[in-house]
C-alpha cells in the first residue's frame, strides 16, 4: 500500500478512523500502519477526533415544532391566495381606473360570498372534515383485509403486520 | 360611452376571472360517475382526509394518543403507496365487507384479528381452506365442516375463523 | 445498492405525492427528516431556537416547492442543500457574532448529558461541559463550508458524492474540504480523545 500521507490522499485514513472500511481493507491498512509511524500517529489522532465529535449530542426537538410549522404553512397559503387575487389590480389602482376598481371590488366581494375557494379555507368544517377515528377505522379494516389476502398461498406480498 | 363599455367589459372579465379562479381552486368533491356507492364511501373517507390541510390533519391526529396517530400515518402511507391494481383489489374486498350488516361486520373483524394472530404457516393453510370451501356448494361445504379430517386438521378457533370468513368474505380472484 | 435506490424512490415517491396534493405524505417526510435536519442545522449555527426556526423554513420551502418538484437528485440531497443554504446565510449575517460571544461564555443552554446509568458526579458534569465546549469551539472555528462538510460526513454519514451535490462542488473539492477540516480538528481535539 502507498502511504496515504505521502500520497496526500488521507481518504483511507479518515475512513479507517470512522470505521467505514471493510475487513479486507482494514487488514491491509493496519499492516501499513505497523510500518508507518506518521500514518499511525495520524490515524490515532483522527480516531481521537472521531470520538471527541461523538461527545456532541443535540437537544430534543420541541414538542410543538410540527404545530408551528403547519401554522406557518396555513398562514402562508391564506396570504398567497389573497395576494394572487389582488396583485393584478394593484397597477390599475395606481393608475387611473378608479371607477373600475370599485366595480372590481364589488364583483370580488360577490365572488367571495357566493363561492369561497376551498384552497383558501384553513379548515374544512362540518360534513367535509373527516375525523381521525373514521380514518382509523377504515384503515384498520383495509389492513385486516390486506393481511388476510397476503396469506394466500403463492402470494409474495410482504405481510409485515403493522 | 366608450369608457362605460370599457368599464362593463372589464367588470365582465373580472367576474369571469373570479369565477374561474374559485372554480379552479375548488377540488372535485364528487367521485367519478359510475362508481359503486361503497367505493365512493371508501374514497370519500380517505380522499377527504388527504385533501384536508396538513394542520387540520395534525389537529385531528393530536386528539388521539401518539401511538394511534403514528399508526394511522403508517397505514395511510401503505395505502397511498399501493399500485392501482392492489388498491382496486383491496377496494373490491372492502366493498363486500362494508355491505355486511353491522353484527356480521363485527364478526368478520374479530375473525380477521384472530387470523392475524395465527402463525404464518397456519395462516396460509387456513386461507387455502377458505378458498377451497368457497368453491363448494352448500351441502358439500357443510359435509366438510362435519368431517373428522376437518376437525382433526384445525383447532376450534381456526374452524370458526374458516367458517365465518368463508361465509362472509367475497372470494378473491 | 438496491436498498439505497429503494430509499431514494421512497422519499422521492412521497414528495411526488405531496406534489399531487397528498398532505399525509408531507407529514411522513416531516416525521422522518425533521430531527436530522434540526440536528444538522443546530450543529452549524449552535443555537437551538435558531436551528428550529431555520429547520421550519427548510420544510416550508419544501412544501412551497411541491408543485415544481422533480426528483432529479436524492430527496435528502435536496433537503440538506436547502438546510445548508439557509444555515450558511444565517451565519454570514451579523447574528453569528453573537454566537461567537456565547461560545466564550459559560456552559451551553441545554440539559447535561447522562454519561452512564448512575447519576453523574459534579466533576463528570464539569468535565463533559468542558469537552463539549472545546468541540463546539473547534467546529465553530472551521470555515463554513468545511464545517458543513464535516457535519454531513460525521453526523449524517453522507458520502463524498452526496456532500458534493449538497454543496454544489466537485467530489475532489469535498475531499479537500474534509481533509483540511479534519487536519484542523486533529490539531485542536486529538488530545481529548486519546484513551
Amino acid at each position: 500500500m502507498n502511504c496515504p500521507m505521502e500520497s496526500h490522499d488521507p481518504e483511507m485514513l479518515v475512513a479507517y478512523a470512522a470505521g467505514q472500511l471493510d475487513q479486507e481493507a482494514v487488514a491491509a491498512f493496519e499492516e501499513h500502519l505497523s510500518g508507518c509511524p506518521e500514518c499511525s500517529a495520524t490515524a490515532a489522532d483522527q480516531m481521537a477526533v472521531w470520538q471527541a465529535l461523538d461527545v456532541w449530542e443535540t437537544p430534543s426537538v420541541s414538542p410543538d415544532f410540527n404545530r408551528r410549522l403547519y401554522h406557518r404553512i396555513e398562514t402562508e397559503m391564506r396570504l398567497s391566495w389573497w395576494e394572487r387575487l389582488t396583485r393584478p389590480f394593484h397597477p390599475l389602482v395606481l393608475r387611473r381606473i378608479l371607477p373600475l376598481t370599485a366595480t372590481a371590488a364589488l364583483l370580488l366581494m360577490a365572488g367571495l360570498i357566493l363561492e369561497r375557494p376551498a384552497a383558501v379555507a384553513p379548515a374544512t368544517k362540518g360534513a367535509e372534515a373527516v375525523r381521525a377515528e373514521q380514518v382509523e377505522r377504515t384503515l384498520e379494516d383495509l389492513e385486516l383485509l390486506r393481511q388476510f389476502s397476503a396469506a394466500r398461498p403463492g402470494n409474495n406480498e410482504h405481510r409485515d403486520a403493522m | 360611452m366608450r369608457s362605460v363599455l370599457l368599464q362593463f367589459g372589464f367588470a365582465a372579465v373580472l367576474a369571469a376571472g373570479a369565477c374561474s379562479l374559485s372554480g379552479a381552486q375548488q377540488p372535485a368533491e364528487q367521485p367519478p360517475a359510475g362508481q359503486p356507492a361503497v367505493e365512493q364511501r371508501l374514497n370519500a373517507v380517505l380522499d377527504r382526509w388527504n385533501k384536508m390541510s396538513p394542520e387540520e390533519r395534525e389537529r385531528e391526529l393530536a386528539k388521539l394518543p401518539p401511538e394511534r396517530a403514528r399508526r394511522i400515518r403508517l397505514l395511510l402511507h401503505r395505502y397511498n403507496l399501493m399500485n392501482p391494481q392492489e388498491q382496486q383489489a383491496l377496494r373490491q374486498r372492502y366493498r363486500t365487507f362494508s355491505e355486511l350488516p353491522q353484527a356480521e361486520k363485527e364478526t368478520v373483524r374479530q375473525r380477521l384479528r384472530e387470523f392475524r394472530q395465527l402463525p404464518r404457516e397456519r395462516q396460509v393453510t387456513v386461507h387455502a381452506e377458505v378458498d377451497e370451501l368457497r368453491r363448494l356448494p352448500d351441502a358439500q361445504r357443510q359435509a366438510r365442516y362435519e368431517s373428522a379430517e376437518f376437525r382433526g386438521r384445525y383447532s376450534p378457533q381456526e374452524r370458526q375463523i374458516i367458517k365465518d370468513l368463508t361465509e362472509y368474505l367475497e372470494p378473491e380472484k | 445498492m438496491g436498498v439505497v435506490a429503494a430509499a431514494l424512490d421512497y422519499d422521492a415517491e412521497l414528495m411526488l405525492r405531496v406534489k399531487d396534493g397528498d398532505g399525509a405524505s408531507f407529514a411522513l417526510l416531516l416525521e422522518k427528516h425533521r430531527a436530522p435536519v434540526i440536528h444538522f442545522v443546530y450543529r452549524l449555527v449552535q443555537e437551538q431556537a435558531v436551528a428550529e426556526e431555520l429547520a421550519q423554513e427548510v420544510f416550508l420551502r419544501v412544501y412551497r416547492s411541491r408543485s415544481s418538484y422533480e426528483p432529479t437528485a436524492k430527496f435528502t440531497t435536496w433537503l440538506f442543500r436547502i438546510a445548508t443554504h439557509l444555515a450558511l446565510n444565517w451565519l454570514r449575517d451579523e447574528k453569528h457574532e453573537r454566537m461567537q460571544e456565547r461560545l466564550d461564555d459559560g456552559p451551553p443552554d441545554f440539559p447535561a448529558r447522562e454519561v452512564s446509568d448512575r447519576r453523574p458526579s459534579v466533576e463528570d458534569q464539569l468535565m463533559y461541559q468542558a469537552r463539549l465546549a472545546e468541540v463546539r469551539r473547534a467546529v465553530a472555528g472551521l470555515p463554513e463550508k468545511q464545517r458543513a462538510a464535516v457535519l454531513m460526513h460525521k453526523y449524517e454519514e453522507m458520502d463524498y458524492v452526496q456532500i458534493a451535490k449538497v454543496l454544489g462542488c466537485s467530489e475532489s473539492a469535498v475531499k479537500s474540504l474534509l481533509f483540511r477540516a479534519y487536519e484542523t480538528l486533529r490539531a485542536r481535539l486529538a488530545h481529548m480523545g486519546r484513551i
